[in-house]
């Protein structure tokens, strides 16, 4: 949207749960609209907290988010966000695809025909037209994610969270996820262990580690510094591997 | 749902020791002469038993507590509901409100029957790691396929919760249920117990299916083989775990006999 | 609607041990005559946390919410295993949340299981209705089923409580209490039953193989078609 500079902003953010203190440590994030922002760190360092924080589930025990210019409630629903489980089960909850997909436009009170259009638009990007009739349990994995992602694309948010998108995806499914993500125009907030899938889609990276934002480069940059990754018990990429290990051959 | 039943179970104590299939059958017979008390004069007799036994078990009050939290309803509204439409005797009145002795009583008596009963229950699951307590129910007769049943049960039963949190905070997310709605949005009792029931099915679907991938891992490992053939073995107790069933058994029987001779002399 | 500990004698809590020990003992052996007993047994376990859990789903009907019993459905899914599945739910409901006790577990799974073993027999009854459209007789005893499974518990926890409350109710406020319970419950069940009639149409879409149950009663989770590939 024209009218803001910045999709969504996080100011100081701390919380924790009360068997485990200090998940989030002050965290700052600003994410400008059409920014493509990938998280990346080890399993506990606060990714699945912070889109919980950011989608109002949570509560923050100090600090402040805005999105669209306009501060998060927790429990208040915002339609500007919109979030793509980690498992697509969760998500998946109707008797058919078509169903699904209507599921979150109904709820935002469209009309009949108004529902009609967005969903099959929504499928269309997606890929999944051929679906619209099936049951979504009886769908691979693969397709399960692509309904999943147009159930939430089909109520227009501004910004989309994905949770660790590329999981259990066989490698079709996969490459056909970077291709949608590549056209996609949303924001988007990808949190993921798939390095590569990251490179190939993200124009910005964040590495988190214990609760705090380690570092905020492009991926190529942030990627391919060996010793930064390995502080953070990451690994340089493969194909980030063979141009440096080639570079300090010479 | 964080109700596991045996976060305690690691404490020592006299009932800790107490070897399960033992410490069933004397709670059990506890039990059971709690839930025989008639006579409001054993009432104290009863709950100082049943508070003892509590803390003999050195499980934090807390425990006991959250466990109260959920009859709270059904505690009120005996409390509410007796004394003031049950009986003759008039204690005191004021305009229609009118408090009765008979309801009273009765109202005592059946909390502290219920809160006595309850206490060792939780001591009795508390104390007792969940699988060390199946073991016993199975050593004291209950049938193979129920054993395996309680087991799985309780094993997948978190499991599912979580399931079924994750799915609704997704619908949550897409908007649903939520209270303040757009003036567009007309609450519809129709489709939201369609939803609900795609909700409740999608659990049964994915739990049913989940079944399938469990049992093949179960068979996998030998599942099958063993059931029904394997006797479990009879329970060895040591003098201490007898000395527990026949002090709950000399307090129970007391606590019988004297309802019977207080109900005999009236 | 559990029936607590310390509110009935001895002698029904007893009673209902009893009847409920007869009713589990006749369905692990109708289990145990199965060509393999031990197959469906993580099935019947993971289905009954399975309806555990969404037992606890409310609706919101402003301005309070309910939620359903299921137990004409778990009946009609379960077979043989709806018994043994519902005293199992009722004891993880009387060790985690007080609802019932242990004291009263055998009253508390006669009154439940009963009705749903009646309702499972309603939900068959779909089978002969051969006049009207299958979705239609499915519809239509699905509903009875959650209808009477609900009802026929009500009825039960009603007459238990209202015989074993101490005397010296007048029969005036007794009478008014049953009427207005039953008032209350009316509702309660056509919900039950819209409830449960939409679950099962769901099931039939998504998984028709769970309900199959119902049409070969004599085997568990019907083993007669094969099921279909999945995909």
């Amino acid at each position: 949207m024209a009218c803001c500079n910045s999709a969504l902003t996080v100011s100081n953010l701390c919380f924790g749960y009360p068997d485990q203190p200090d998940v989030l440590q002050s965290v700052n994030l600003e994410v400008k609209p059409g920014d493509r922002l990938g998280i990346i760190g080890n399993n506990g360092c606060g990714k699945t907290t912070l889109f919980l924080l950011l989608s109002g589930i949570l509560t923050p025990d100090v600090g402040h988010i805005e999105l669209m210019g306009q501060p998060v409630v927790p429990g208040q629903f915002r339609p500007e966000v919109g979030m793509v489980f980690q498992n697509p089960d969760d998500q998946l909850i109707s008797a058919s695809v078509w169903e699904d997909v209507a599921f979150g436009l109904e709820n935002l009170g469209f009309t009949p025909e108004q529902i009609d259009r967005r969903v099959a638009e929504a499928l269309t990007l997606t890929g999944t037209q051929d679906l619209a009739q099936r049951p979504p349990h009886h769908l691979s994995g693969g397709e399960k994610r692509m309904v999943a992602i147009a159930g939430v694309i089909a109520m227009r948010p501004q910004v989309v969270i994905y949770d660790e998108p590329s999981a259990n995806l066989d490698l079709r499914a996969r490459r056909r996820l970077i291709c949608f993500l590549q056209q996609a125009p949303d924001t988007m907030v990808i949190a993921s262990h798939d390095l590569e899938f990251v490179l190939e889609v993200c124009d910005r990276t964040v590495l988190m580690n214990d609760g705090t934002l380690i570092a905020d480069a492009p991926p190529r940059d942030l990627l391919s510094n060996t010793a930064l990754m390995q502080a953070h018990g990451l690994e340089v990429p493969y194909s980030l591997r063979t141009v440096s290990t080639s570079q300090s051959a010479l | 749902m964080k109700l596991a039943l045996d976060e305690h179970a690691g404490l020592d104590s006299p009932l800790h020791r107490w070897a399960a299939p033992y410490k069933i059958v004397g709670l059990g017979l506890l039990m059971l002469a709690f839930a025989s008390i008639r006579d409001l004069r054993l009432l104290l007799p009863m709950l100082s038993i049943a508070g003892l036994v509590y803390i003999a078990s050195r499980l934090p009050a807390r425990v006991l507590l959250t466990r109260l939290r959920y009859p709270g309803l059904f505690l009120v509204s005996v409390i509410v509901a007796l004394p003031l439409l049950s009986g003759e005797t008039v204690l005191w009145q004021w305009g229609w409100l009118t408090l009765r002795q008979e309801g009273v009583q009765a109202m005592g008596l059946i909390v502290g029957r219920f809160l006595s009963i309850l206490t060792l229950s939780v001591v009795l699951l508390g104390t007792t790691p969940f699988v060390t307590l199946v073991r016993a129910f199975r050593s004291l007769g209950l049938p193979a396929i129920l054993a395996d049943m309680l087991l799985l049960t309780y094993r997948y039963l978190f499991d599912l919760a979580d399931t079924l949190a994750q799915m609704q905070q997704a619908m949550r997310l897409r908007g649903f249920g939520r209270r303040q709605r757009p003036a567009r949005v007309k609450f519809s009792l129709w489709r939201t117990l369609n939803r609900l029931a795609a909700l409740a099915g999608t659990l049964l679907v994915r739990s049913y299916e989940q079944s399938e991938r469990v049992y093949k891992a179960m068979q996998l490992r030998g599942y099958g083989a063993r059931l029904g053939k394997g006797r479990s073995d009879r329970p060895q107790g040591t003098a201490f775990d007898w000395w527990g069933v026949v002090i709950a058994l000399i307090s129970a029987l007391s606590l019988v006999i004297a309802e019977a001779l207080l109900n005999w002399q009236r | 609607m559990h029936i607590p500990d310390g509110l009935i004698p001895v002698p029904v809590a007893l009673g209902g041990y009893g009847l409920t020990g007869l009713f589990t003992w006749y369905s692990l052996r109708q289990i145990n005559r199965l060509p393999n007993p031990t197959v469906d047994i993580p099935k019947a376990s993971l289905l009954t946390a399975a309806f555990f859990v969404a037992s606890s789903i409310h609706v919101p009907v402003p301005p309070t919410s309910v939620h359903f019993v299921l137990n004409g459905l778990l009946g009609a899914v379960l077979g043989y295993y709806a018994f043994p599945a519902i005293v199992i739910g009722l004891f993880f409901q009387a060790v985690m949340f007080a609802h019932g006790g242990l004291t009263t577990l055998g009253v508390n799974a006669a009154m439940m299981g009963i009705p749903a073993l009646i309702a499972a027999s309603i939900f068959r009854l779909h089978i002969h209705l051969r006049r009207l459209p299958p979705k239609r007789a499915i519809a239509i005893t699905a509903f009875l089923a959650g209808v009477v499974g609900l009802g026929l518990a009500t009825l039960i926890f009603v007459g238990i409580v209202i015989t074993n409350i101490p005397s010296g109710f007048n029969a005036a406020t007794e009478r008014a209490a049953i009427l207005g319970l039953g008032l209350a419950h009316g509702p309660l069940m056509v919900l039950e039953g819209l409830f449960t009639t939409m679950l099962v149409l769901f099931l039939q879409r998504v998984k028709p193989d769970m309900m199959r149950d119902s049409i070969y009663p004599q085997l568990p989770f019907g083993k007669a078609p094969a099921s279909e590939p999945r995909r």
